[in-house]
């Protein structure tokens, strides 16, 4: 028994936008209503994901001012934050909404600009986005996010030989994927050997291994399945698993193993009744080569330590036998933090219709989205279904 | 009653000591301070004192530092009596390297232990 349905998705293209984050929004909500072929009046409240416009821009209250430019004022808006995992987590919340009937029908999505658009430079971003690290434990030693992810792949390297070379075949892969999806930040043929010719930014990562800093917004309109049977085009949620782990870091028994994307995997797949095995293709929370590769473990598709050589034979490609973001991922479809959960649905979205063209994949009828927030701390899984 | 609070664990480390807590009922031990043990959920923790010596769990060179900072720096996990605390690392250390707790940093406002390479 599918929780909900998406019956309209949207999102902007993600990249550099000098609008700001009401009319970002906007853009992504707007696309949403006219996919599914509805207005205001048939949204019953807004959840709204942004993790940042405090800091990065002096903008909060965030969920009633994007409201307001889609004539949305009036109806229940919330905002929430979990880092990464910011639109994830209102797209949850949302789903749990409909599914128990407190709403009929909501607009979930999120926007965020991360590009020098906001008059900020890179020590300045680099600096706010450590603020989801330990304020206590971990800020204080100069710790970056590059880094946090550093030190979990370095241990998967140390613990299962993962190599240099296996991350660029991962950034190799989504940037391959990226020039097929219009939306999405960058895209082109690469090659391994000049991703590994690219400058360090936190061994073993260089600038290729790491997603880059875009704005963007993305937005879905999620109803009971009861009211999608009227809507031209719905998907069905059938799980949204949620789960989080101990901060900091060092407090994580295994912290490459991503506990909480364990966690919320099985949740997905317990509520859906499905496995693995069934997915036919996979979103996750690539920010860095390396969690691509922690994530494709930690969700099932391949076993623990096998995730490098499976990118490396080409399994998470989009011919491959597990394809893993064939939208480009935030590696190059691009990262606009509180816009990317519900990005990573818009996918599956679009894939489950057969609507995602040159990257789709053939016969999609189960899929899953992987989105994690700060540390590893925080993951949201998503498992999403043709309307049987 | 907090068995450490973080003012006391940073006014501990500008002293030269490396404090965390250790659970009375399951016995692990946590490099930072916490009120509930979080393998078994009891609230009975005490303060320890770590060792100064540890081994590198992880560690990475930060290329590309935030505001405030300057880089390049190494930063690590490092593993003292079976509990992981983050820290700055001199010398060149790499995973399973011994390492000597030896100097705090304040760059950040907060200070974070310094560990250095085992001669």
């Amino acid at each position: 028994m599918p929780r909900a349905s998406v019956v309209g998705a949207g999102m902007t293209k993600f990249g550099v936008h000098d609008s700001t984050l009401s009319e970002l929004f906007a853009g992504a909500a707007l696309s949403a209503f006219d996919d599914a072929g509805v207005g205001p009046d048939d949204v019953d409240a807004l959840y709204f994901g942004n993790a940042m416009g405090g800091q990065t821009e002096n903008d909060t209250h965030l969920a009633p001012k994007a409201a307001s430019r889609i004539g949305l004022a009036g109806v229940p808006c919330q905002r929430y934050e979990d880092a990464c995992a910011t639109s994830a987590n209102a797209f949850k919340n949302a789903v749990h909404a409909v599914e128990t009937g407190v709403h009929d029908t909501v607009l979930v999505g999120g926007a965020e600009r991360c590009t020098p658009v906001t008059g900020l430079g890179t020590d300045e971003m680099t600096r706010i986005f450590a603020s989801a690290s330990d304020r206590h434990y971990e800020q204080p030693t100069g710790l970056t996010f590059p880094g946090v992810f550093a030190l979990l792949t370095k241990r998967h390297m140390h613990e299962y030989g993962t190599t240099e070379e296996q991350l660029a075949h991962v950034a190799v892969k989504n940037h391959a994927n990226g020039q097929f999806n219009p939306n999405a930040h960058f895209g082109k043929e690469t090659t391994v050997e000049e991703v590994l010719e690219t400058p360090v930014i936190a061994d073993p990562f260089r600038l290729m291994d790491c997603c880059p800093f875009s704005d963007g917004a993305s937005a879905v309109v999620v109803t009971s399945t009861d009211r999608a049977d009227s809507f031209d085009a719905p998907v069905d949620v059938s799980g949204v698993g949620h789960a989080t782990d101990v901060v900091p870091l060092g407090a994580k028994p295994v912290p490459h193993h991503t506990q909480a994307a364990r966690d919320a995997a099985a949740q997905a797949y317990d509520q859906s009744g499905t496995t693995a095995d069934e997915m036919d293709l996979a979103e996750v929370h690539d920010c860095f080569t390396g969690a691509e590769i922690m994530a494709s473990e930690a969700i099932g598709f391949f076993e623990d330590g096998e995730g490098g050589p499976a990118a490396e034979a080409g399994r998470s490609a989009l011919d491959g036998d597990r394809p893993i973001n064939p939208s480009g991922g935030l590696k190059a479809k691009g990262h606009p933090i509180g816009a990317t959960g519900t990005a990573q649905i818009v996918e599956l979205t679009e894939q489950l219709r057969g609507d995602a063209e040159d990257r789709q994949i053939s016969g999609a009828e189960k899929a899953l989205a992987h989105n994690l927030g700060g540390d590893a701390a925080t993951t949201v899984v998503t498992v999403m279904e043709v309307r049987g | 009653m907090s068995a450490l609070t973080h003012e006391q664990w940073a006014e501990a480390l500008r002293e030269g000591d490396l404090l965390g807590v250790t659970c009375t009922d399951c016995g692990r031990t946590y490099a930072t301070p916490f009120l509930v043990c979080d393998e078994c959920k009891s609230r009975d923790l005490e303060r320890t004192a770590l060792p100064r010596e540890g081994v590198v769990y992880s560690e990475t060179t930060i290329q590309v530092p935030p505001r405030d900072f300057d880089g390049p720096y190494q930063v690590g996990m490092v593993e003292v009596d079976g509990a992981k605390v983050m820290a700055r690392l001199e010398g060149g250390a790499a995973i399973g390297d011994r390492v000597v707790f030896d100097d705090v940093l304040e760059e950040g406002g907060d200070p974070a232990p310094v560990f250095r390479v085992e001669e």
